[in-house]
């Protein structure tokens, strides 16, 4: 009996206080994602591949449960685990330098009982749970060099280890991120201003690098030495250096760009219809990626402007649901978690989909719910998850944000 | 308390302070968004038609597809030149396309077809460069392996248990001659048309074919409909992916000509061996029965190099149209010119009295009659059925070239017909400017004398020829003669209306009609039962003097009361007119009376 009614009473505060638009916007996006899958694969010659839309449906499942799981549990209970899960996404990222599977010249993959697993998005996940602890502790100065070294050190391992992989897409998120949350987490203005000076000043020095020497008729191997020493690789510089002129290497690196800009400029208004996208049909958007970095071009060749739109609008729902949740978060961890992840979220949203419109180089990032992905979709479900766990676990709903709504007037103000 | 209610105001502050960095946090995102937006809102809506032209360039391939060519049928409607489907084994390449380097491909479509070979029977005939070219150049149109390829290959392709992946039978329409080789000169034959520059904005041309020579040429823009389009989507590798109908090729008209093939196979039947030709006109209406050059024309030689080598260095030129671009002196056969204008002039009458003496003296020379003792007096009538040389020399010096020149010009001697096939020659009608121009020398009295006999500059082709006696044979209507009808025209067109003396054609006929009938007449040997006819020998002496050569012409018209027929003959290098040309043109005009009488030639029969 008891039992029984302490299963309602979690049922009850479950669906009454968990955000049903953010549930809305996620079952949407993964139908969504479901259904472009298997028009990104349905003319693949291989039927593994054909079949991938099914794989989607049982990853998405299977982060659906993760995501319900994640939100009945209260995210407190998983405070005093976020260490130990962050020193394990360290050894997994280590291992995986040792014995990942090599594809495309990037060691990524760890292989668990046939299912590939990336560690660097464990490593995301792990590393917003402990910089949400670490900023969350009473008494922390984010004024103080110790504490910015700290919190800067929680990051920069495994984005260093990362960049090993290496995954510079992967890992150029940590950045953002992690700024975001130090931001959210009180960090003075000025302290954030001298880091984008900072920031600034580095990123002057490598495109220096990548884009001078070249200039100055440097030959690809010197130029490939340079570049090493500042820890790139040439095919950093050939993307980068497709993305500023595409037409330098139209048929080979330039063409994953071309295409996809092609596949969403010929869209139109209203696309050409489901399973219709002919760039994909035809094998001009290359099959490899049409599924997974891709599917947004598949989505807005085939669905046009009117999709492009309602894919986006889906992001800005989950966004803004989201960010009700931090405002009405019961704690300042709880809100740090949501900030953090909810900005994982915008920059694979913003960079994959700016990618795909031919407004930022391509860094191989997946467009969250909808590229086809393990690792990835289960990471983001059960981020949200948590995002939700949060929003269910709030001890006074009606007080801090509800009554004030979104951009109501603060407390005390 | 007071501390505790400030540490709470601070914390709340802090607190709101924190709530609005995320508020600015989520507008940034938003913003972001919205820029994100705002870009594809360019790409897709602004931008869209630039971009969808880009992908229709890149994945759109315009492939042209010949029409089929009209076809050619006799006045009874047997068909002449028609199109047969020609099976040919087509490899699909995108279906065998292999991974990896186009050479893979390559390779495994010719280890293919080796294996398909021994299937069918037939070794491989396409080498390994060919497809390659064809990978490069044509990548989405099929290959095709084996071309033409007959019955029994067909069969063994297609009752063969064995499933050819990536292959089919395609079928292309060929050319073809049922008759063959009748009337191959009039027919003509195709060749591949060659690219058209204003068909550029087609990415893959299929050739299809022009007419070349004859009514194939004449009238290849009818025959030859228009091409339709296909658009063929490919993929990012080039294969082909689908393909749509652009637009629906127009077929060729089918043309019907005025040639009858009974007749024609006659005629031709009855050129057999001889170098020669002969036209057989309608004098109603111009047209044409039939149109034959000796030695015939086949049009199969030009599928065979060594034979088309044999048929140009032949020395009979079995190339050439004897019929209307044979320029032969008309011989005896231009007399009825010569009495005609003397007739109309008034200069003389059916009773003009001329004595033969077997020669026509101009100071020195001598013009010899055939007959060399001499024909002694003779009346117009007599004078045409003798074929007299001393009779006519003399009524054109009298009655003078300008007349006779006049004449025959009216009577289309000089011009082309308007018969429409390439190659028609003008024959020649000599002046005093031509030969001026030609000779540096004036018009002369010896000039005239050959002229009144139709030999010296006087040159007419066998057609020209079939148009004069038409016209004697309508009473006066110079008929443009046809070989089809253009669409509503029936009659015929006039060239020229001579308004003749129903007198003047009395006579003309009546010597003409004695010609055959009489029994001393120099075409009796054309002489058949039952129907009358009117005609005219001729025997047109060429070569070095020496050698005797002739060419032996024959004009005849029958019936002599309600014409129908009206024929030319002539052949080359024979005894006579009377004793080359009038049994062949008998030969002739019986079967074209057994043919209308009903006792028919049977159309399947052989030339032999």
């Amino acid at each position: 009996m008891l039992a029984v009614a302490g299963v309602t009473r979690v049922a009850k505060r479950f669906f009454t206080r968990m955000s049903w638009t953010m549930t809305f916007a996620v079952v949407a996006l993964l139908v969504i994602g479901v259904f472009f899958v298997y028009s990104a694969c349905y003319v693949s010659e291989e039927s593994p591949v054909r079949l991938l839309y099914k794989k989607q449906m049982v990853w998405g499942f299977a982060g659906f449960l993760c995501y319900w799981a994640l939100a009945v549990t209260d995210y407190r209970h998983l405070r005093k685990l976020s260490w130990t899960f962050y020193a394990a996404s360290i050894v997994l990222l280590i291992l995986v330098l040792f014995v990942g599977t090599t594809i495309y010249g990037a060691k990524r993959w760890l292989m668990f009982l046939g299912i590939g697993v990336q560690p660097s998005e464990i490593a995301k996940f792990a590393v917003v749970f402990v910089l949400a602890r670490k900023l969350s502790r009473p008494g922390l100065n984010l004024a103080e060099p110790r504490a910015l070294l700290e919190v800067a050190g929680i990051a920069l391992v495994p984005l260093c280890l990362i960049l090993l992989e290496p995954d510079f897409g992967t890992a150029l998120v940590f950045v953002p991120m992690t700024l975001a949350m130090m931001y959210a987490a009180g960090m003075p203005a000025r302290i954030l201003g001298i880091i984008f000076l900072i920031g600034a000043v580095l990123l002057g020095v490598l495109m220096a690098a990548m884009f001078v020497p070249p200039a100055l008729g440097v030959t690809r191997e010197e130029h490939g030495d340079i570049l090493k020493w500042i820890g790139l690789r040439t095919y950093h510089y050939d993307r980068l250096a497709v993305f500023f002129d595409a037409d330098l290497d139209p048929l080979a690196k330039g063409w994953n760009k071309r295409q996809s800009e092609i596949a969403v400029g010929s869209g139109g208004m209203f696309g050409k219809g489901y399973l219709k996208g002919t760039q994909n049909i035809l094998g001009f958007l290359p099959r490899s990626v049409a599924p997974t970095d891709f599917i947004f071009s598949v989505i807005a060749e085939e669905k046009g402007f009117m999709g492009s739109l309602t894919v986006l609008g889906l992001f800005s729902v989950l966004m803004v649901s989201g960010v009700r949740t931090a405002l009405s978060a019961p704690d300042k961890m709880g809100r740090l978690l949501c900030v953090g992840f909810l900005s994982l979220l915008f920059c694979h949203v913003f960079v994959n989909i700016a990618m795909t419109v031919g407004l930022m180089p391509i860094t191989g990032l997946p467009l969250p719910l909808l590229s086809y992905g393990g690792s990835f979709m289960m990471v983001t479900m059960a981020s949200l998850g948590i995002v939700q766990s949060v929003r269910i676990h709030a001890k006074q709903p009606k007080v801090a944000f509800q009554q004030r709504g979104l951009w109501g007037p603060a407390v005390g103000g | 308390m007071t501390s505790t209610n400030d540490l709470e105001a601070i914390l709340a502050n802090l607190h709101n302070d924190e709530a609005i960095r995320v508020r600015i946090m989520l507008c940034f995102a938003l913003l972001a968004f919205t820029f994100l937006g705002g870009s594809i809102w360019r790409i897709q809506v602004l931008k869209a038609s630039e971009y969808r032209s880009s992908e229709t360039r890149q994945s759109i391939r315009r492939v042209r597809r010949p029409a089929p060519r009209g076809r050619m049928f006799d006045r009874n409607g047997v068909l002449l030149a028609g199109n047969r489907p020609s099976y040919s084994i087509a490899v699909f390449v995108e279906e065998l396309r292999q991974p990896g380097r186009i050479s893979n491909t390559v390779a495994r479509i010719a280890t293919y077809l080796d294996e398909v070979g021994t299937t069918i029977g037939k070794a491989r005939e396409v080498t390994h460069d060919e497809i390659a070219i064809h990978i490069r150049k044509r990548r989405p149109l099929p290959l095709l392996a084996w071309k033409d390829i007959d019955e029994v290959t067909l069969a063994r392709w297609s009752e063969s248990p064995r499933n050819f992946r990536g292959m089919d039978i395609y079928v292309e329409p060929v050319r073809v001659y049922p008759g063959a080789p009748i009337a191959g000169h009039t027919i003509g034959y195709v060749g591949r048309r060659d690219w058209d520059e204003t068909d550029t904005p087609y990415h893959y041309y299929l050739p299809d074919i022009k007419g070349r020579a004859g009514i194939e040429r004449t009238l290849d823009d009818r025959l030859s409909g228009k091409a339709g389009g296909r658009l063929v989507r490919v993929d990012a590798s080039g294969f082909k992916y689908d393909e749509q109908v652009e637009i629906d090729p127009v077929p060729g008209e089918d043309v019907m000509l005025t040639i009858d093939v009974r007749i024609q196979r006659v005629v031709e039947d009855v050129l057999l061996g001889e170098r020669g030709a002969c036209v057989v006109m309608s004098p109603r209406n111009g047209d044409v029965l039939a149109i034959a050059s000796a030695p015939a024309f086949d049009t199969t030689v030009l599928k065979n190099a060594a034979r088309y080598k044999a048929a140009m260095q032949d020395a009979g030129r079995p190339m050439f149209n004897r019929a209307i671009s044979g320029a032969y002196p008309p011989g005896s056969t231009f007399k009825p010119v010569v009495a005609i204008a003397a007739l109309e002039a008034g200069l003389a009458t059916a009773e003009t009295m001329i004595d033969c003496p077997g020669y026509y003296a101009v100071g020195e020379a001598r013009f010899n009659c055939w007959r060399t003792i001499g024909h002694g007096p003779l009346d117009m009538r007599r004078s045409l059925e003798q074929s007299c040389n001393t009779y006519f020399i003399d009524l054109g010096v009298q009655i003078g070239y300008e007349r006779i020149f006049h004449m025959a010009s009216a009577l289309g001697f000089g011009r082309r017909t308007g018969l429409g096939l390439r190659g028609e020659v003008s024959g020649l009608m000599p002046d005093d400017a031509w030969k001026r121009k030609k000779y540096r020398d004036g018009w002369r009295k010896g000039d005239t004398c050959n002229a009144s006999i139709g030999q010296g500059f006087v040159l007419a082709s066998p057609l020209q020829m079939a148009v004069f006696v038409s016209t004697l044979a309508n009473g006066g209507n110079v008929m443009r003669p046809r070989l089809f009808a253009e669409a509503g025209e029936t009659a015929g067109e006039i060239v020229n209306k001579m308004n003749w003396d129903p007198d003047t054609l009395d006579v003309v006929r009546g010597g003409m009609l004695d010609v055959i009938h009489a029994t001393t007449g120099t075409g009796r040997l054309a002489k058949i039962k039952h129907v009358r006819m009117a005609g005219k020998t001729g025997s047109a002496e060429y070569g070095p003097r020496s050698k005797r050569k002739k060419y032996a012409w024959m004009i005849v018209f029958a019936p002599v009361e309600r014409p129908r027929y009206a024929i030319a003959l002539v052949i080359e290098n024979a005894l006579s007119g009377g004793r080359t040309a009038a049994p062949r043109v008998q030969r002739i005009m019986e079967r074209i009376f057994d043919i209308e009488q009903g006792i028919d030639v049977d159309l399947a029969e052989g030339g032999a």
